[in-house]
């Protein structure tokens, strides 16, 4: 069997449990929103890289196409002029001029496209001197007018001028070949990086899918063992209840068994106390006239001690002995009475307090008049489902203890009230009479104990008895007095009765 | 009981005092016949059944049994008594203190011909102890059976 206090225990290790678990998958979430968060970032920078040495390339490819293109007008430029120097037509004419203009327009474009470059801009002075040399050269040749010498000259001229070119624009080239190389091979290592970016992001994916999966399996079975001991635990504890309550209700047959043996034992002598009590008393009548025959005979004969003896002493230890054996008698009775009571099988009924509070007031109307006392019942007083003559004798019990205990020179007045508290009924017997002190709240429920004057028949009985009904109905009862000033006494009844079970009477 | 044979008034009671009121009661109603008392039930059974003077063996009686007896309890001699045997048919008398619903219907089961409540009262417990003698003075007591 489990201990009942080790549920909360295991309530307690299935909370952290649970708040363990709750972080780990928190954190695996946080875990794998970053990556991708970081994935996200680096494919974005990798890309924004990649995209920056295409264009690098590009440029490249740019450069060298001007470069070509350069070449290609020199060519042009060359052949224009030695054309004009054999025919001087204007068509050879318009050639050269053409690469002339082709040559300044891409040596242009070159010093834009290698702006960022110190190594390729250093040639430029060269290019643009030897262009300049070539386009006053080819504007002096073909001129009308020149003669071959001349011309010769300003040709030898130009030719040294492409020649340069032709050289600078190799070295050119060669340059931006290179730096074509490391642009592709940058590009390639960008690329790789983004793979590579890719990849670890992916495989940190995987690594945390794979954790969490692990961590809920591990949860989930955590949890369903931790069910299945508080099931085990939850059946144990219904075990554990039913035999408290079996032991409950044994000691309490057992208590009730007790009572009625001890006051069936003790009225067993009684019998005897008061039978040889009565005899005594026939005795002591005839010894008594006897006495009284002889006095009158000879009334020397009875002393004054023997005559007191007959006439008061006896007939007085007799009338003693008479009514405390007839007070016992009645203790024993009233004990007997409440293991009976307690013995009673209570039978569950639907029950209207107004209408049996009204029969209880008609039954006592006779001495509630007497006394000079009103009886006031609250209308509307709730039902409830319980014993009908258990409730009847607490409060009759109440109503009449009322009308006993009254303040003289106070006309008596005893109210019922009561209201529903959720699934309580909560039942006050309200009088302004006498009240009992403080001291005796407690006390006036024990049995054969009783409180303030002793003016009144009773044997401390009826509180007792109201008490132990009501703690059978499930119920409490409770008291709010003030000496001279009134008592309230209020019980405080479930609902509905639930008869307890596995009893055996 | 005025019978050829004297009936026997067999009173089984521990309590010496109540044995003495009932007997004395008794007598004042005018029962004579003999009274033999015990205060147990295994010396009662005894003399019931095995005692050459007993009741088995030697003429009719009549018994009054207390029902709370030291060694045993008064149903139990009830039940022996009205089971079968020579004494099923003798009158038993059952006076006791309880007035307990449950025990009274319990002995006329088993066969008790009349119960009574001793009361507590000693008016009242003359009163009903010389009524039982003046009871036992008119009822016809059967033979025991040989």
């Amino acid at each position: 069997m489990v201990a009942a206090d080790e549920l909360p225990k295991v309530a307690g290790i299935e909370a952290s449990v649970e708040r363990r678990f709750n972080r780990i998958v928190l954190g695996f979430m946080a875990l794998a929103f970053t990556a991708v968060l970081a994935m996200g970032l680096a494919a974005g920078l990798v890309m924004a890289l990649n995209q920056r040495h295409v264009g690098w390339v590009g440029h490249t490819y740019q450069v060298e196409r001007q470069i070509s293109i350069m070449r290609r007008s020199l060519s042009d430029v060359e052949a224009g002029l030695w054309e004009n120097e054999f025919d001087g037509s204007a068509f050879s004419r318009e050639r050269a001029h053409a690469g002339v203009a082709e040559l300044n327009k891409a040596i242009a474009a070159i010093d834009r496209l290698t702006a960022d470059n110190p190594r390729q801009q250093a040639r430029l002075p060269l290019l643009l001197a030897a262009s300049a040399q070539i386009g006053q050269g080819s504007a002096q040749v073909a001129a009308p007018g020149g003669t071959a010498a001349k011309d010769g000259q300003w040709l030898g001229a130009i030719t040294q001028s492409v020649d340069l070119i032709r050289q600078i624009g190799t070295a050119m080239l060669a340059d931006e070949n290179r730096l074509l190389d490391l642009r592709t091979a940058d590009q390639r290592a960008s690329a790789a990086s983004f793979y590579l970016v890719l990849a670890l992001a992916g495989g940190l994916l995987i690594l945390i899918g794979l954790a969490s999966i692990f961590v809920i399996r591990r949860y989930t079975a955590d949890l369903s063992a931790s069910r299945a001991a508080l099931r085990s635990l939850n059946e144990n504890l219904e075990v554990v209840v039913q035999e408290r309550t079996v032991d409950l209700q044994r000691a309490n047959e057992e208590i009730q068994r007790f009572a009625y043996i001890v006051s069936h034992d003790l009225r067993s002598p009684l019998v005897n106390v008061m039978g040889f009590t009565a005899e005594l008393d026939a005795a002591a009548r005839t010894i008594t006239e006897m006495i009284d025959k002889v006095e009158e005979a000879a009334p020397e004969l009875v002393s004054k001690d023997a005559g007191l003896a007959a006439r008061e002493d006896l007939p007085e230890a007799i009338r003693f002995i008479r009514t405390s054996t007839q007070k016992m008698d009645r203790l024993i009775n009233a004990i007997l009475r409440l293991s009976r009571e307690g013995r009673r099988t209570l039978a569950p009924e639907r029950v209207d307090i107004g209408a049996l509070v009204g029969t209880i007031a008609d039954s006592m109307k006779h001495r509630v008049d007497e006394v000079g006392a009103a009886i006031v019942v609250q209308p509307g007083l709730p039902s409830l489902t319980t014993d009908r003559l258990a409730l009847e004798q607490i409060l009759s019990n109440l109503i009449e203890n009322a009308a006993k205990y009254l303040q003289p020179g106070r006309p008596g007045k005893i109210e019922v009230r009561g209201h529903t508290a959720g699934n309580r009924i909560i039942i006050d017997v309200a009088d302004n009479g006498r009240g009992i002190e403080a001291r005796d709240h407690q006390r006036v429920f024990d049995l054969f104990r009783r409180s303030g004057a002793q003016d009144q028949p009773g044997e401390g009985i009826g509180l007792a008895h109201v008490r132990a009904l009501a703690y059978r109905l499930g119920g409490t009862i409770g008291l709010r007095s003030e000496l001279g000033k009134g008592a309230t006494f209020t019980v405080n009844l479930p609902a509905a009765y639930v008869a307890e079970q596995g009893a055996s009477t | 009981m005025t019978k050829d044979q004297p009936v026997n008034i067999i009173m089984i009671e521990d309590d010496e005092g109540h044995a003495r009121l009932i007997e004395k009661n008794i007598r004042r109603a005018g029962i004579s016949n003999n009274i033999k008392h015990f205060t147990d039930g295994t010396t009662a059974l005894s003399f019931l059944y095995d005692a050459p003077d007993g009741p088995a063996r030697n003429g009719p009686a009549l018994i009054l049994l207390d029902l709370n007896l030291p060694d045993m309890s008064g149903t139990d001699i009830l039940a022996r008594i009205k089971g079968e045997g020579p004494l099923k048919r003798t009158p038993v008398v059952v006076l006791t203190t309880t007035d307990d619903k449950v025990e009274i219907q319990r002995c006329y089961d088993l066969g008790c011909n009349v119960y009574i409540t001793k009361p507590v009262n000693y008016e009242s417990f003359s009163d009903a102890i010389r009524q039982l003698g003046l009871f036992l003075s008119v009822i016809q007591v059967p033979d025991v059976e040989g």
